[in-house]
């Protein structure tokens, strides 16, 4: 119930609301732009925050967030080319219909079904977060490690072609993590006797570094392979409007969507690609005209859709409840809940509930923002998107990420760490290695660290207390249990993949 | 040969990590060592980098790796050589003077070839991140050891 009265403030908040409408309106433009990810915005805008009170910085951001996800269908539909990763899915039947002159119908499909299902993902969030918040409470240092241990192989496993190479970037976020004084004995860790060094590598830099420069620097790599000019797909004028009956058979496949982004989004590191992936699959296997799907089904476009903005909300409850960042977005918002000096995890429902609740009432006005401004005018974006000229656009982008690194701390060591994660950055991102789960792993590190050795202060410095408490079993058996899981599936592909190789 | 090199630095950064967990000082009565969780995620590490150097060698002869674009890598190490020299030259001169001379130059990189756009950058480019970051939000701009154009500007 506490969601109302924080709408209620949050909507008698002129400066409050237009924040909103403008993170809407940006997050709908970086998420449309092909090698713009809403990630890199919202590093980019991080140390500006730092002079904002923490609720317009929170959902300044977390709106950017929300809309960038929705705005990656923009590309996918008009111009082929999926704004984010979760929305090549949506590009399987949305480029199609924009090709047979029916983008504008797409498009609306594709904002109604964003909006349906990031409100579901919101409401469940509002509705399960306070009680997931009441279970994290009762949790000790051994269970809370072991949902961080969990947290760090589903990350490292799950997302990316390598296990090895994902496995190896988080325990690569965790040692940089490690740099610096030890919170606990304030001994000296990898500062190899430097001074910057012994303050460790900030959060804001290293996200700095590598979601923009990294990309700045694929962006020029990107660039000397593209070829040709994107076009935009116009509407005929029958293909711009919807009606309700046109609609009407989406419906079940956008509430589905909804339900099954919103399962995905509480996993940690899974995120919206796989969503709309598994939601596009499932929808295409329930349809009545599966024969049409890929070829330009409107349920086609409402079901991926759904199932990615669907994420995002629930995706907030294990950062919010047990401070665990389930994507890259997370792990920045994280950071801004850190800058402003609030602690996230089961007590922020103790100390700062009226605040978790209006950053709720924002993402859900957010949601309303993006919606309006996608169903009257996502074609107008997609022209603006259409005239940015890239070769102008990076270079402000590289320059920008000087200042911004800088004005974090004032500190030009900042600068130094944002300029080389830029480069490893992109060095990860060539050599197939997994920049999510080392952000992520980065972030984690601390306290993951500070609750593994409170555990073995508990049990006197013997590991058996993570085996013998049930709960914190589960997840250590859970965290096994998804490396296996992938493994599996590996070998399963590439079985198929040989036999299919041996046919040929 | 790829996998290789991937499994050879990996394994290189894992011993450097394992050498500088090692260089912390054991813990005191009653505590944990601070460098427990370093140490551990370097030797997790240097595990991965032997799967890799094993996954190398079962890879198959006839197997040549991907293409590579070795003009645009060249490029991308040429950005980052002048980020290097960028954020360097803020210690020296500033935050104005290294601005002007950069933003040409990146903005050449990314295929700008207009004269009258380059020259337009030396001005709008250090003006504008100087108004937006150093005025409005009030950052205190880095001070130039050799020569400070904002100082000189300001007299």
């Amino acid at each position: 119930m506490e969601i109302f009265p924080a709408l209620l403030s949050v909507i008698t908040d002129p400066s409050l609301l237009f924040a909103i409408v403008l993170a809407a309106a940006v997050g709908m433009v970086v998420g449309a732009t092909p090698g713009l990810t809403a990630s890199a915005a919202i590093a980019m805008l991080l140390p500006i925050t730092f002079y904002m009170s923490p609720l317009f910085a929170l959902a300044f951001l977390y709106v950017i967030g929300k809309s960038g996800r929705y705005g990656g269908s923009i590309a996918a539909i008009l111009f082929n080319t999926p704004g984010t990763a979760a929305s090549a899915a949506t590009q399987i039947d949305g480029y199609p219909l924009a090709r047979a002159g029916q983008a504008g119908k797409a498009m609306k499909v594709a904002t109604i079904s964003s909006v349906i299902g990031d409100l579901m993902g919101d409401i469940l969030l509002v509705v399960g977060v306070g009680f997931i918040a009441s279970i994290a409470l009762k949790l000790g240092p051994p269970e809370t490690f072991a949902i961080y241990f969990a947290a760090f192989v589903v990350i490292g496993s799950v997302i990316g072609s390598s296990i090895v190479k994902g496995l190896a970037s988080a325990l690569m976020g965790i040692l940089i993590a490690m740099v610096g004084l030890d919170p606990i004995s304030s001994e000296e860790r990898y500062t190899f006797g430097s001074f910057d060094l012994s303050n460790g590598v900030g959060l804001v830099p290293l996200m700095i570094g590598v979601f923009v420069l990294g990309e700045v620097f694929a962006q020029l790599e990107t660039r000397r392979k593209a070829s040709g000019e994107t076009e935009e797909n116009e509407s005929t004028a029958d293909g711009n409007s919807l009606t309700w009956e046109e609609y009407k058979p989406c419906l079940p496949h956008a509430f589905r969507g909804g339900f099954i982004g919103a399962g995905i989004g509480v996993l940690p590191g899974l995120g919206s690609a796989i969503a709309a992936f598994i939601s596009y699959g499932e929808g295409k296997r329930r349809a009545k005209n599966p024969e049409k799907w890929g070829k330009g089904a409107l349920e086609g476009v409402a079901a991926p859709e759904a199932a990615n903005n669907a994420v995002s909300g629930p995706s907030m409850a294990p950062l919010l409840t047990l401070g665990i960042p389930g994507s890259t977005i997370g792990a920045i918002l994280l950071g801004v809940f850190l800058i402003h000096g609030i602690q996230v995890g089961p007590t922020l429902f103790l100390t700062d509930k009226e605040l978790v609740y209006k950053l709720f009432g924002c993402g859900m006005l957010g949601i309303v923002a993006y919606g309006l401004i996608g169903y009257f005018g996502a074609t107008q974006v997609a022209r603006i998107i259409l005239k940015i000229p890239t070769n102008v656009l990076y270079p402000l982008i590289f320059l920008t990420a000087f200042v911004a690194s800088y004005s974090a701390r004032g500190s030009m060591f900042d600068v130094t760490v944002m300029t080389c994660a830029g480069f490893a950055g992109w060095l990860m991102r060539k050599y197939d290695f997994n920049v999510a789960a080392f952000v992520i792993s980065f972030v984690l590190a601390k306290g993951a660290e500070e609750t593994f050795r409170q555990s073995l202060l508990m049990s006197d410095g013997g590991a058996l207390i993570f085996v013998e408490r049930p709960i914190a079993l589960a997840f250590l058996v859970i965290g096994a249990g998804a490396i296996a899981f992938r493994v599996r599936g590996i070998m399963k592909e590439r079985k198929i993949a040989k036999g299919a190789l041996e046919d040929a | 040969m790829r996998a290789y090199a991937e499994g050879l630095v990996l394994a290189l950064i894992s011993i450097v990590a394992i050498w500088g967990a090692w260089q912390v000082p054991a813990a005191s009565p009653g505590d944990t060592w601070a460098g427990i969780v370093p140490f551990s995620a370097s030797i997790a590490l240097l595990f991965l980098s032997g799967l890799l150097l094993l996954g190398a060698v079962r890879q198959t002869a006839g197997d040549t790796g991907q293409e590579q674009d070795s003009g645009a890598t060249l490029q991308i190490i040429g950005l980052f050589i002048i980020a290097l020299i960028y954020q360097q030259s803020f210690r020296w001169f500033g935050y104005l003077l290294p601005t002007a001379i950069a933003a040409p130059v990146v903005l050449y990189f990314f295929g700008v070839r207009s004269w009258i756009s380059l020259a337009v950058s030396v001005v709008l480019c250090p003006l504008i991140f100087h108004l937006i970051f150093f005025v409005l939000l009030g950052v205190y701009p880095p001070y130039g050891e050799v020569f400070d154009l904002l100082s000189w500007i300001q007299g």
